[in-house]
């Protein structure tokens, strides 16, 4: 017992206290700033055309971080400071037109959450997590958000195992064809009200995998989701501060 | 005829690879079978011609050569004796060869689906197995699991709570992805590759990456292939405490669970300082590392990886003398030699089961072939050993960091890569945390990739987990399987 005891006090006080101001090493890839008067006609063509994604959009000049995977070849193909990856990680948005940004993200205002999901899931959200397809990154970071270091569960907010217990779904992954009636079964399983929350550029947009024939995006035709959280895969940090915006806690 | 022998990692013309007629193909892979060799793959290439050509490719750990076979197919007349009735190790290939360009293995002991859901060789319908008699009941799990992790099915035909059989049918997550392999984007291609098991980001990224550089006779500095091999451990060692930390969750080692995954954030945020990204993306590309390895860096994780050191030191301490952790682990989930030797298992699994394999010390690679790796064995081939296994290499991985950082070469970090060369191939392996990994990719006239094949280590060790629960309690199972801790998108692709 004694051994125990003193392998905790060993490790103290492990937890990040102040999620929504955590410090970022500089090299770490967020908010992308660009500055279109860096490019000539010619760079421009060829960095959007040798982005993986197709994520960057012509005029004005804007990247649509719902298909970004932060793998920066961009910064390669354009002159020095053209388009340059920030250690923002504060981007998660209630719209898919709000991933789209020359790098001021118009934010999540707080509390865009409507009055009644605030009302119901603002002290405790339960979610149920879906897994399609993803690729273990995104799978890895939402299991990271339970540890000691972001410990999610202060503030209420926790994955269950069953739908049943769930307000709503996370759902990670360009979603398979071999997942797609899975995913519509368990958000059927969800009571309702319920919610719909995409992690990681598979799951907003099909990301690197877009193209590929063995997707069936069908479900998210047809529910609309309500909050994005970019990143491939995103961070904790990035979940945890949308998440709090949107519901509008501390 | 003499199969093609290669190296690991070393290009070589198409025309050299003997094609066979049928019958000359089973009694030459039989030979190289019957040598101590195994199989890596088999897998349809050449698909434009008129009559399928198979590639059978083999790996053998003592002398670390690889030899590759072809096979022609009468038109028509798409099949071969199966090799699985006396090596079991190519059992899954021939499942696999079958699903994907319906080539019969004649004879084949168990011919199941490999990543579709009920049926085999197009549309014959496939029923699970099934146990039958009083008080025999099944239990089926999944696509979704209680936890968050990917998504797959599993059957257990139990009598009681004794697992009699596992049947383990994946698929779930298949993307497609050797298909988007074959982009002509080569700015695509290192982030699909990346994406093959997003846990094994540079496992996969080093395999593509090191073939690429063959194929196009690239040279890479030695700084970045130290570079490389630094951040390929880091990838280890935080996936070992990750695998450690669910262990200790699944025994209800509260402690050890917190603690090893306190530990795995200091190993994946020194990743991030190396990469910019907590999983090494964007770090390894055919030529090089993208960032440079920068003395402040380096001091910063030296730091955080000593901090590792001591405190993974004083809870394995804890967690291994414990006797309620070491009674859920030890006989739990055997695997003995023998059988993880018939099925071709790879990678720490295969080591907790005694067997020698090593891709870092059979088929050395990028800077192992300068700095030999220490790699551990243990014999008993339950949860215990493979736990153990993991604790250990963490141990053998910071060490192995430590003493680069010690004299990190100079020199550039990426050179530009030449044109990959015309009808060419190559075998590329590498030690992911999990295993051998194998990428094949071979160019064609105009020196375009024609085929890229990839083998996560999942699917050689998946078949091993269903062994492992026989005669155990089913409530077992979620320890034997995070004891092995495999990938599903690895397997599914």
């Amino acid at each position: 017992m004694y051994k125990g005891l003193k392998l905790r006090l060993a490790q103290g006080e492990p937890a990040i206290k102040d999620l929504q101001n955590a410090g970022m090493p500089e090299i770490f890839r967020g908010v992308p700033q660009i500055d279109e008067s860096k490019f000539t006609a010619e760079e421009l063509k060829k960095c959007q055309a040798k982005c993986p994604t197709g994520a960057i959009l012509p005029g004005p000049l804007r990247i649509d971080l719902g298909k970004c995977t932060f793998c920066a070849q961009c910064t390669e193909n354009s002159t020095e400071g053209g388009i340059t990856f920030t250690a923002e990680y504060h981007m998660a948005s209630s719209t898919r037109e709000g991933l789209i940004t020359n790098g001021t993200l118009p934010a999540l205002t707080p509390g865009a959450a409507s009055e009644k999901i605030r009302k119901y899931f603002g002290r405790s959200l339960k979610l149920r997590q879906v897994s399609a397809a993803g690729c273990n990154g995104c799978e890895l970071e939402l299991n990271a958000l339970g540890n000691v270091n972001f410990d999610l569960g202060r503030y209420g907010i926790e994955f269950v195992a069953s739908p049943r217990h769930a307000d709503g779904i996370v759902v990670t992954g360009p979603i398979s064809k071999a997942m797609s009636s899975a995913l519509y079964d368990t958000y059927e399983a969800v009571p309702n009200p319920k919610i719909i929350i995409l992690f990681g550029a598979c799951a907003i947009s099909g990301g690197i995998f877009e193209d590929s024939e063995e997707l069936d995006r069908s479900f998210l035709k047809e529910f609309k989701a309500d909050l994005y959280i970019p990143g491939c895969p995103p961070h904790p940090l990035t979940f945890i501060s949308g998440i709090l915006s949107w519901l509008d806690r501390k | 005829m003499k199969p093609l022998t290669v190296q690991n990692q070393r290009a070589f013309e198409l025309s050299s690879i003997p094609e066979l007629p049928v019958s000359e193909f089973e009694s030459e892979v039989r030979l190289i079978l019957s040598e101590g060799s195994r199989m890596m793959g088999l897998f349809e290439v050449d698909r434009t011609s008129e009559n399928k050509k198979v590639l059978a490719v083999f790996g053998n750990n003592e002398t670390s050569q690889i030899y590759l076979v072809k096979c022609v197919f009468p038109k028509g007349s798409e099949r071969f004796h199966t090799f699985a009735d006396e090596f079991p190790n190519t059992n899954y290939f021939e499942c696999e060869l079958a699903e994907n360009s319906l080539i019969v293995p004649e004879g084949h002991p168990w011919l199941r689906p490999v990543r579709k859901q009920n049926t085999v060789l197009g549309n014959i319908p496939y029923e699970f197995y099934r146990m039958e008699g009083d008080e025999v009941h099944e239990v089926a799990v999944g696509p979704v699991h209680a936890g968050v992790i990917e998504p797959g099915h599993f059957r257990f035909q139990c009598h009681g709570e004794t697992v009699y059989h596992l049947e383990i049918n994946l698929g779930f997550q298949h993307r497609g992805l050797e298909k988007l392999l074959l982009t002509e984007d080569d700015s695509k291609r290192p982030i699909l590759v990346e994406s093959i098991a997003g846990d094994t980001v540079l496992g996969h990224s080093m395999a593509y990456s090191l073939a690429m550089e063959a194929l196009s006779k690239t040279g890479v500095s030695l700084r970045a292939s130290v570079i490389r091999s630094i951040a390929e451990e880091l990838e280890r060692i935080a996936m070992h405490l990750s695998g450690l930390s669910g262990i200790a969750n699944d025994v209800g080692f509260a402690i050890g669970a917190s603690s090893y995954g306190r530990l795995r954030t200091l190993v994946i945020n020194s990743l991030l300082l190396i990469s910019g990204s907590r999983f090494g993306r964007g770090l390894v590309r055919p030529g090089g590392v993208m960032y440079d390895l920068t003395d402040g860096a380096v001091k910063k994780i030296t730091e955080n990886l000593l901090e590792v050191q001591k405190d993974v030191n004083d809870i394995n301490d804890f967690m291994f003398s414990s006797t309620s952790v070491m009674s859920r682990l030890e006989g739990t989930g055997k695997v003995h030699y023998k059988w993880a030797s018939d099925i071709g298992m790879v990678g720490p699994a295969a080591r907790a089961s005694g067997l020698k394999t090593d891709i870092r010390q059979d088929f050395p690679y990028g800077a192992y072939r300068y700095h030999a790796m220490q790699t551990v064995r243990l014999d008993t081939g339950d949860v215990f050993a493979r736990a153990r296994m993991r604790s250990l290499e963490i141990e053998e991985s910071l060490g192995f960091i430590f003493e680069r950082f010690v004299d990190i070469p100079q020199g550039e970090i990426i050179s530009q890569m030449n044109p990959l060369k015309e009808n060419m191939g190559v075998i590329s392996l590498t030690e992911g945390w999990r295993g051998e990994i194998m990428h094949a990719i071979l160019t064609g006239p105009d020196g375009k990739i024609k085929t890229y094949k990839v083998k996560d280590p999942s699917f050689n060790n998946w078949y091993g987990l269903a062994l492992s629960v026989r005669g155990e309690g089913i409530s077992n199972f979620p320890l034997c399987n995070k004891s092995f801790d495999l990938s599903y998108s690895g397997h599914d692709l």
